[in-house]
């Protein structure tokens, strides 16, 4: 069943939370520093323990600035939305069984019979046309 | 390291304090705003697909309009006539008194064939038969794509309008089925544009393989039917015209070539050959037998089959080719291609298993007959 709906507000969503981001990543990027610097002060000094501690801090706020770079470069560089499908043709030759595999032209179709075989005087048949195996992806 | 998360905890050092009132604060913050960040979590999802399904539905509004174009004569801009049939709308009869439905809704299907017929005919005059039914389905997916991308829209703009949780929320959760469908109207344009069968031909395909090189007839709208000997037995062979996309009128067949052997055998038994949908796990071209009429849709073929079987009292069987929603409409992938000629030997032993030597049987080959010939 098809609902009609009235056209509402703007076609194209925006990305409306991206200066948020930039915001956190920065606050984030400033606070990560200033305790690996702190800490570092610290490890020196008179208390290596709290030094561990604000190295500890520090990269734990790096480390989430990376996962968010990493986060926000998946989505720009995404692949477009569907791949275009490679399909093969078969024909096949009915006097003298000679089977030939080549790219899909348009215009093709299953049972189709136009093209000159190769090897004998006869005309070849377009017995099957799909796509080509795509490889597995790896994991 | 379990002792110095444990530290950073206490009050005793100076990041300890700062670390518990940041904890407190972002306690208070979730008591407060939980649901609310929970919203604007999901309210970003669905902006990343509805963009997403933007871009396709552009892409498949644009295939259209050059298929057109190339279809139509010189310097036509079918830009206009391609928008309008996009938002073209189908209101289904009402089920408040369900006697009569079918028919109801068989007339309106009718004449919505028709007139998307007559669209593209408009718009392309010289186009041959098979060009104008492959611009019709390419249409059809586009306008489908077109209807997808308006729905989530809808529910985006009014879910970021109202941070209503449960607003976004219905969206967001038939989100990965709806994508699904999606990316598979995305590749029934390529399939279309181009004439390349797809998932769904594969009962027409069977059909085909099984009535090549034998004499057919046209015996329904956008049907043919072939009479081909069989060890003994007539199979009459049924699919849809091809090799434009169309599915044809496969009840009406099936409901001729029943009604229309008056003087000659009965039928003896119906085999119905269909795309069916296969649950996660099960593979791609896997074939199951079973009983009853195999054909998808809204019913009306369905109904009219079911009706002409029963009055003749003829058993009916059915091989169904499992594939995934994705590879309905995409072109066809190799795993269906050959699980075609496996469904050929099973057509056959079902005829030698189940019949007898000089029995009658009616196998219909049903689906989208696109790039497939007889």
């Amino acid at each position: 069943m098809i609902s009609r709906m009235t056209d509402a507000g703007p076609q194209a969503p925006m990305m409306s939370l991206s200066w948020v981001n930039l915001a956190v990543v920065v606050v984030l990027g400033i606070f990560s520093l200033l305790f690996l610097w702190l800490g570092f002060q610290s490890f020196g000094g008179e208390n290596p323990d709290q030094g561990n501690l604000y190295i500890v801090v520090g990269t734990a706020g790096l480390a989430a600035i990376g996962y968010m770079f990493f986060r926000t470069k998946a989505i720009s560089s995404q692949k477009p939305p569907v791949e275009k499908a490679e399909v093969v043709t078969i024909l096949e030759c009915p006097s003298c069984d000679l089977k030939r595999v080549r790219d899909f032209q348009r215009g093709d179709y299953v049972y189709k019979s136009d093209e000159s075989c190769t090897r004998c005087e006869g005309t070849m048949t377009i017995t099957g046309i799909h796509r080509k195996a795509e490889p597995k992806k790896k994991r | 390291m379990y002792l110095h998360v444990g530290q950073l905890l206490q009050n005793q050092s100076d990041i300890g304090m700062i670390l518990q009132t940041l904890f407190s604060f972002s306690f208070i913050i979730y008591l407060f705003y939980a649901q609310r960040i929970q919203a604007m979590t999901m309210l970003r999802a669905v902006e990343g697909t509805l963009r997403k399904v933007k871009g396709i539905r552009d892409k498949g509004r644009n295939t259209s309009i050059e298929a057109v174009k190339e279809a139509a004569e010189d310097d036509y801009d079918p830009t206009p006539e391609v928008e309008r049939f996009l938002e073209h709308f189908f209101i289904p009869p009402t089920s408040l008194d369900p006697a009569g439905i079918v028919g109801k809704m068989g007339q309106l299907l009718n004449v919505r064939e028709n007139i998307f017929e007559a669209e593209v005919r408009a718009m392309a005059p010289k186009a041959s038969d098979s060009e104008v039914n492959n611009l019709e389905n390419l249409l059809e997916a586009s306008l489908a794509l077109n209807v997808y991308y308006k729905v989530i829209r809808h529910f985006y703009l009014l879910g970021k309008r109202t941070m209503n949780i449960y607003v976004i929320m219905q969206i967001h959760m038939i989100l990965p089925m709806i994508v699904r469908e999606i990316e598979a109207y995305s590749r029934a344009l390529q399939a279309f544009r181009d004439g390349t069968p797809i998932g769904d031909s594969v009962g027409p395909l069977v059909a085909a393989r099984l009535m090549h090189g034998h004499e057919w007839s046209d015996v329904a709208k956008d049907m043919v039917v072939a009479e081909v000997p069989y060890n003994g037995r007539t199979l009459v062979v049924t699919k849809a015209k091809g090799p434009g996309g169309s599915v044809g009128k496969p009840g009406d067949a099936i409901e001729n070539i029943l009604n229309g052997r008056k003087g000659r055998k009965k039928v003896d038994a119906v085999i119905m050959v269909d795309a069916a949908g296969k649950l996660e796990g099960e593979p791609t071209g896997g074939i199951a037998e079973g009983i009853g009429a195999a054909i998808g849709g809204i019913g009306v073929e369905k109904h009219k089959i079911e009706e002409a079987v029963k009055k003749h009292d003829i058993p009916m069987y059915a091989i169904a080719i499992k594939q995934d929603i994705t590879h309905v409409v995409a072109p066809m992938v190799e795993e269906l291609y050959t699980a075609c000629d496996t469904a050929v030997e099973i057509v056959k032993r079902m005829v030698d298993q189940r019949t007898k030597e000089g029995d009658t049987i009616l196998v219909a080959g049903i689906g989208n007959t696109v790039g497939v010939a007889q």
